[in-house]
């Protein structure tokens, strides 16, 4: 799944729900579709263990649990659905998403390195938007908070749609301000939390 | 390649969809527990590969018997191949990302004549030798069908067997003697004599061709006790055939991205340059309950909110109105939609109009193929310009703004008088819509003419003609483009070398595959890719082997000329196609099998609709 992007993904939803046969509910108009929303995107080559999204059902009396069920009937191997329930919170009290980096290799000097780079006061670095626009942003007070356990990284970035911060952008900055021999690792989104660093719900 | 390995090269290229594998319905099976391992390879990119139907089919077909396991191949695009070759990886299957060197079985489906380099690039990046006769060992088996087959001769030696005609029988009659084989220890000779007893398989090793002082084909003998001719395979009963109940649906855009139904086999028309309308006799339909109950399945099965009806004229299914309103009871409800291609709507109920109105929001399409009446009695194109205009004059009072033609260029006899025709039909058009008081207010109409080069293919009656040079069709492009003087029509027309070389290969002999495979050595792949196509390199190929294309494209063949395909009987007798020929030259048209039997040769089946009351 890791190779889907965003865009595939909607398809992919939309396909499932109607392999699934779940009443859900779409769009009125000309061109009807399946209206569903993913929280936060995830880039394409990420993993991702806690992905949230919503859709609305037509039926409200509809068992949330054979829901889930059959969902998960119609899914391939590598992505199950695990909780399906009335929205907790609104998708914009999402805040953080921690992100595990696992590098192939990493020597002392490297993890030296890395730290010394996160541990700055700034770093600023351009970005494209949306629309093309590239535009100056300071990366360093996005980074919430970094952690290194063997070959692995733990960053607490910025999520949510207002303000997000990829990783691989912390790692194109890295790299091209450090000059260090890149090193292959892969990026797995573990968590998105609120404000409050509370697992988002 | 272990998982980081294949991550790592995936996550260095374009569109890494096409190669992860893991699909929604694609087969994962234990491979110490089947006996046949078939790698299905398509030699083109995942997203064309993927939109074809006969791939599908037999994808499922192969792993609904646990004994075999076929995955899919597709040809890597140029990034990917880039990296395997320096990192050493050699060709895998999506499925199980084993190396295609390591299968029982590669089997090709040749749909396009340019796809051969691809072909051989694939075999290369297996680390299999390209060569029949320098793969000594048992395994692997490489075979190949598909429509290019019926002239295969360009690539006969580089393939073992080629299964002419329609799959789902032969290709596993081959199997369980494969089985057979495997199992008692048997040589990969003796293997290919046995297989060549099976109707409709084609063991070229087995044929020993002669050659004229004139460079034209003298003979071609069979040995070792395979049959003199070999005929292509069909199936009788369409109703009783197997069909997926399941397609595999790609996370990434593909060309077709669908449903596709097929509705029935062959074409009843009888055009005299469409190789598909003679090598698919005879017009085998599936019945209204069929198709509904298998469209209805795959839609349960895929999430697909899209059904198209497959078929080469879809208007020439003789229920058709019956079966719309069939499906129409439950894709309304559940917001499927159907595309319906070339569909005549002409004689529809005014119900059936009402209900399917909202559905049919594609374009206006016609495909004229040649622009005088004259020129389209050469061709046996039942389309008439007055037919044309009605329904654009209905179109554009419904609301319409956009038309679209096809045409070919090149057609024997045809004269700068019929390429302005082509022209002139689309000024008739742009006329028409402003002559018309009810024309939607305020828009204006656009006519886009596309214009194919005419390629001459075996099994059909223009066989034997030349196809016209590459200054030549350059010309005609050129006066075409000249005749048209309004920006409504925009003109769009192919590559003339591309035309070239389909023309030289698709009519091309044995002598031709070391030409196919020099050009390969010199790079040349994607042909059918305008940006890859490098026809220089191809006439380099041509010169380094002495041989000179124009031989094959060019040139006039006499009735009597023995053809590299003769030995493959496709039921649709030389005679018939000598006697269209003729046909066609005095711009006499024949009538198409429902009217009346021409007696071509394929109701030796004694199936289709050779045997329908007329
Ligand atoms: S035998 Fe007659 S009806 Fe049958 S395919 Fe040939 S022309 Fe058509």
């Amino acid at each position: 799944m890791k190779f889907v992007s965003h865009l595939d993904m909607n398809r992919f939803m939309s396909r499932l729900v109607s392999r699934a046969g779940i009443p859900v509910w779409y769009t009125e108009g000309f061109n009807r579709h399946f209206y569903m929303n993913f929280a936060v995107p995830l880039s394409l080559g990420f993993e991702g263990l806690y992905e949230v999204m919503d859709f609305k059902l037509t039926d409200d009396d509809y068992s949330l649990s054979e829901c889930l069920e059959r969902m998960n009937k119609v899914c391939p191997p590598d992505i199950e659905f695990f909780k399906i329930g009335e929205p907790k919170e609104s998708m914009k009290e999402i805040a953080f998403a921690e992100y595990r980096l696992r590098f192939e290799a990493l020597s002392d000097e490297f993890a030296e390195r890395l730290t010394g780079f996160l541990s700055q006061k700034s770093v600023i670095c351009e970005k494209t938007g949306k629309k093309g626009r590239v535009k100056e942003i300071d990366i360093i007070p996005k980074i919430k908070s970094f952690s290194f356990d063997g070959n692995e990284l733990t960053l607490i970035l910025n999520a949510g749609n207002e303000d997000t911060l990829n990783p691989n952008l912390v790692l194109t900055a890295f790299y091209a301000q450090t000059a260090a021999p890149p090193v292959f690792c892969t990026v797995t989104r573990t968590m998105l939390f609120n404000k409050k660093l509370k697992p988002f719900e | 390649m272990d998982n980081n390995e294949f991550e790592k090269l995936l996550l260095s290229v374009q569109k890494p969809g096409r190669y992860s594998g893991g699909e929604i319905n694609s087969v994962i099976k234990d491979k110490t527990a089947v006996d046949v391992r078939f790698a299905f390879c398509f030699p083109d990119i995942y997203e064309i590969g993927m939109s074809h139907l006969g791939m599908k089919i037999l994808y499922s077909q192969f792993n609904s018997r646990d004994d075999i396991w076929c995955e899919r191949v597709f040809a890597p695009w140029v990034d990917l191949e880039a990296l395997m070759r320096e990192r050493g990886i050699p060709l895998f299957a999506l499925e199980s990302r084993d190396p295609v060197k390591d299968f029982d079985i590669i089997g090709f489906t040749l749909q396009y004549e340019m796809s051969y380099t691809n072909m051989l690039n694939m075999l290369d990046l297996a680390g299999v030798p390209p060569r029949s006769k320098d793969r000594t060992d048992f395994t692997p088996l490489v075979v190949a069908g598909g429509p290019c087959v019926c002239n295969p001769e360009p690539i006969a030696e580089f393939v073992d067997i080629f299964f002419l005609g329609e799959g789902e029988e032969v290709d596993l009659e081959l199997i369980d003697l494969y089985k057979k084989f495997k199992k008692s220890g048997g040589s990969k000779a003796e293997f290919l004599r046995e297989a060549a007893k099976i109707e409709g398989v084609y063991v070229p090793s087995l044929y020993e061709t002669e050659y004229n002082q004139d460079g034209t084909l003298k003979s071609v003998t069979a040995q070792n006790g395979a049959p003199a001719t070999v005929k292509k395979r069909i199936i009788k009963d369409l109703d009783k055939l197997y069909y997926p109940e399941k397609f595999v649906v790609p996370f990434i855009d593909i060309v077709h991205d669908r449903v596709v139904q097929e509705i029935f086999r062959g074409c009843i028309r009888g055009c005299r340059f469409c190789q598909a309308g003679y090598i698919y006799r005879p017009v085998r339909e599936k019945s209204v309950d069929t198709v509904n109950r298998q469209a209805k399945c795959l839609c349960e099965n895929t999430g697909y909110d899209e059904i198209s009806l497959s078929s080469l004229s879809t208007s020439d299914y003789r229920e058709i109105e019956p079966l719309l309103n069939k499906l129409l009871e439950w894709t309304t409800e559940k917001r499927v939609s159907l595309s319906l291609p070339s569909l005549r709507i002409d004689n529809f109920s005014d119900e059936l109009l009402e209900k399917i109105k909202h559905i049919r929001k594609s374009g206006l399409t016609f495909a004229p193929e040649a622009g005088t009446q004259r020129l389209r009695d050469v061709i046996n194109k039942n389309v008439t310009e007055e037919e044309i205009l009605r329904t654009c004059k209905t179109a554009f009072a419904g609301g319409y703004t956009a038309v679209k033609l096809y045409f070919m260029l090149g057609l024997p006899t045809e004269t700068d008088e019929d390429l302005k025709g082509i022209a002139d039909l689309g000024q008739k058009i742009v006329d028409l819509y402003y002559a018309l008081p009810e024309r939607p207010k305020g828009k204006s109409v656009s006519v886009s003419i596309s214009v194919s080069t005419f390629v001459p293919k075996p099994f059909t009656p223009f066989q034997f003609e030349p196809q016209i040079t590459v200054d030549e069709i350059r010309r005609r492009q050129e006066y075409l483009k000249s005749q048209i003087t309004t920006k409504k029509i925009s003109l769009s027309y192919h590559d003339s070398a591309t035309g070239f070389l389909e023309g030289v290969l698709a009519r091309g002999d044995r002598r031709l595959c070391d030409v196919v495979e020099a050009a390969y050595k010199k790079g040349c792949r994607f042909d059918s890719w305008t940006e890859h196509f490098d026809l220089e390199k191809w006439l380099e190929a041509f010169e380094d082997c002495k041989i000179d294309p124009a031989f094959y494209a060019n040139r006039t063949r006499d009735f009597e000329e023995v053809l590299p395909w003769d030995h493959l009987d496709y039921t649709v007798s030389k005679d018939f196609f000598i006697e269209e020929n003729k046909k066609a030259k005095s711009a006499k048209t024949s009538p198409n099998c429902r009217e009346k039997c021409s007696a071509c040769g394929a109701a030796c089946y004694g199936e289709g609709v050779c045997f329908e009351k007329r």
